[in-house]
């Protein structure tokens, strides 16, 4: 009952400042910007480099396949360069892809190291007259990107079969449908508008109490402080999930499971908000606590990168809590997303809120005349 | 209904202490006041017995409860006002005191009632961000009594109040004490602890000096002092000085002896004069 008093006043005093309309705000431009300004689909066009270690018969049957889509019908001859070298290479553009053809194997690998393209492939013909793809990758990419390669072009179904087995490769289940680029930013939108400013914004609302030396009269009362904390919490999870909602809604109509979704939301915005209470409980005011908010925020954004640029994902970046997050909000989206990986996330998100919560409590009770 | 033996209490836990070996025990009903200057652990102490610092040593008991084991019951009959005004600026005076009272297991006061005992039923539905320093003042000092405390706390209750208000604080605490309230008042004003007070504790650098009631050391020190006037290389001179102490009687018969003197007449010393006596120290 105190709990919820306390709740009441917070939600009263918050929808009187101005935090409580930055995420609402916020969340209406997002949505602004998501339906009038992305594309369904971002028509960026990778590029290709190949090297064709075939007989002069088969390069004319792959010449003139690639030219059946080529914008213009006819080949381009160019010059490459890779480091200090200059190669010559044929040039093809389709409406999804650049290839390069190039004339050495020699000048496939170098560009692969140079260049940082997409794909650099040579091909080759075993003796029992197959045609083999050899890729030269950087070394950075994931386990996942390299499968798919291997899936794509190899032609031993067993060995694809195996490797299948042994691989979560999500992205090759027959009922997975892929998103559109417009809906694949939801996940990343959601952690930032959601979790992110849940962090930022209760450790202003910590900082606004800290100034009136509200907490103090709180102390004294018969409620304990971690009710005070609690209900600031909730105020935070309602904005957040609100601001949410008024993203998702438009952008993806009836195929999210929503009461996943809130589910996540809930849990992420508690570990969030209460990693904030955390912090905010080591500082004065915001100027102090600035640099390490900051600082969190670039580490939780990392994985934003990885997730948009998939050849880039470092096994450290997994251990960020926004990397299950981001995951987990794409899962709640996805027709068919993986029930128990969001389960997991949520979990992992609530036992970690509670600890950070429980550290909370101990700090404010602490720290109450400071 | 408090008890305090050998508190101590470092801020950096350097060594340096704030309170050092304090002991005092407030009766039931009885106003008891620290009086002391700025800086000397007043408000320190206070805020280890209401729990806002963490015990560190020493036995302290407050209204029945251990204060190393705090419950939150124990704070239904407690009451403190703040020496910093402290109210949530974008709610009303109403509505501050509105939310306050849900947070007790106890009957608790009409809000209206309070604001009108202090001089803010016309201010009820104003922000208490547009207060003045003396009105948001007078508004903690209401909500700190809106759980009927039966052992109220108030840290310099009448520091900075124009002196209507203050002298209307001071009838109310009066009034709440007569009701059976057992008020522990922490001053550096030496009227209020004299006119309040029926003991007081001296501290300074967060060390008691002495406790006593101010009739007791009136009746001390009183009629002991004697105030001079005399005109010292032309110019006026004033001092008062005690008919007790070997220092003082010495400089007294230098003055009659050496110049001119205009007037002298024994006076009741102030407690402020007492103070200044027994520790050594003024109250600013
Ligand atoms: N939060 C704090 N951190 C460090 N030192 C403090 C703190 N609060 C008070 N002090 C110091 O402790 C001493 C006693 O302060 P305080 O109890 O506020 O005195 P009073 O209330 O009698 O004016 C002072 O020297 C003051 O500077
Ligand atoms: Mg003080």
């Amino acid at each position: 009952m105190k709990l919820w008093h306390s709740f009441i006043k917070e939600l009263k005093l918050s929808s009187r400042g101005f935090y409580f309309y930055i995420e609402l705000i916020m969340a209406i431009i997002i949505l602004t910007v998501v339906l009038f300004a992305i594309p369904e689909d971002f028509v960026s066009k990778d590029t290709e480099y190949m090297y064709f270690d075939l007989p002069e018969e088969m390069i004319d049957e792959y010449r003139a396949d690639i030219l059946k889509d080529d914008l213009d019908g006819k080949a381009e001859y160019v010059d490459v360069k890779s480091g200090k070298d200059v190669f010559s290479a044929e040039y093809y553009e389709t409406d999804k892809k650049k290839y390069y053809v190039v004339k050495s194997k020699a000048a496939a690998i170098q560009i692969a190291e140079t260049e940082r393209p997409l794909v650099s492939a040579v091909m080759t013909l075993d003796d029992t007259g197959n045609v083999h793809y050899k890729y030269y990758l950087q070394g950075y990419e994931t386990e996942r990107l390299k499968n798919t390669y291997l899936v794509i072009h190899n032609l031993d179904i067993n060995l694809l079969k195996e490797e299948v087995d042994h691989q979560v490769v999500r992205s090759l289940s027959t009922d997975y449908e892929k998103l559109t680029d417009r809906e694949n930013v939801i996940p990343s939108l959601l952690t930032f508008n959601g979790s992110l400013m849940g962090l930022f914004i209760i450790a202003a609302y910590i900082f606004l109490d800290k100034q009136e030396g509200i907490i103090k009269a709180y102390a004294i009362t018969a409620s304990p402080v971690w009710m005070y904390l609690m209900s600031k919490i909730w105020v935070i999870l309602l904005t957040s999930t609100l601001s949410s909602f008024i993203i998702v809604v438009p952008v993806m109509g009836l195929q999210p499971n929503y009461l996943l979704l809130l589910l996540l939301l809930i849990t992420s915005g508690f570990f969030a908000s209460s990693l904030g209470l955390v912090i905010a409980s080591f500082y004065k005011n915001m100027m102090q606590a600035f640099g390490v908010v900051y600082l969190l925020m670039i580490a939780m954004i990392l994985p934003n990168i990885a997730y948009f640029i998939p050849s880039w994902e470092p096994i450290w970046i997994k251990v960020i809590p926004t990397y299950p997050l981001i995951q987990g909000f794409k899962e709640t989206i996805l027709v068919n997303g993986d029930t128990t990986y969001i389960l997991m996330a949520s979990l992992g998100f609530f036992a970690g809120g509670m600890l950070l919560f429980l550290m909370a409590n101990k700090r404010y009770k602490k720290t109450l005349a400071a | 209904m408090i008890k305090v033996n050998n508190l101590y209490h470092s801020y950096n836990k350097d060594g340096k202490f704030a309170v050092k070996d304090v002991s005092f025990e407030v009766k039931d009903g009885e106003i008891f006041g620290f009086l002391g200057p700025s800086g000397a652990g007043k408000s320190t102490t206070q805020n280890i017995l209401t729990g806002l610092l963490q015990l560190q040593k020493g036995d302290v008991t407050v209204a029945g409860y251990d204060i190393k084991k705090i419950s939150n019951k124990m704070f239904n009959k407690i009451g403190m006002s703040f020496e910093e005004s402290n109210v949530y600026s974008k709610m009303t005076a109403k509505e501050n005191l509105d939310f306050y009272r849900k947070l007790f297991d106890v009957e608790t006061r009409e809000p209206e009632e309070l604001l009108k005992l202090v001089g803010l039923r016309d201010k009820a539905n104003v922000r208490a961000g547009e207060f003045s320093k003396g009105m948001k003042h007078r508004l903690t000092f209401a909500r700190s009594m809106i759980n009927n405390p039966s052992l109220w706390f108030l840290d310099e209750p009448t520091t900075g109040l124009d002196p209507a208000i203050a002298s209307e604080i001071k009838d109310i605490i009066k009034a709440e004490n007569k009701k059976g309230v057992t008020i522990f008042l922490t001053t550096h004003n030496m009227y209020i602890a004299d006119e309040l007070c029926e003991r007081v504790a001296f501290i300074v650098d967060g060390e008691i000096k002495l406790i006593d009631s101010p009739k007791n050391l009136k009746l001390q020190y009183g009629d002991k002092l004697v105030e001079v006037e005399y005109i010292k290389d032309g110019e006026p001179n004033k001092e008062t000085l005690s008919t007790i102490q070997e220092d003082d009687i010495k400089y007294l018969q230098d003055i009659i002896g050496k110049y001119e003197v205009q007037t002298m007449h024994t006076k009741e010393a102030t407690l402020e004069e007492i103070f200044i006596k027994v520790t050594g120290r003024g109250l600013v």
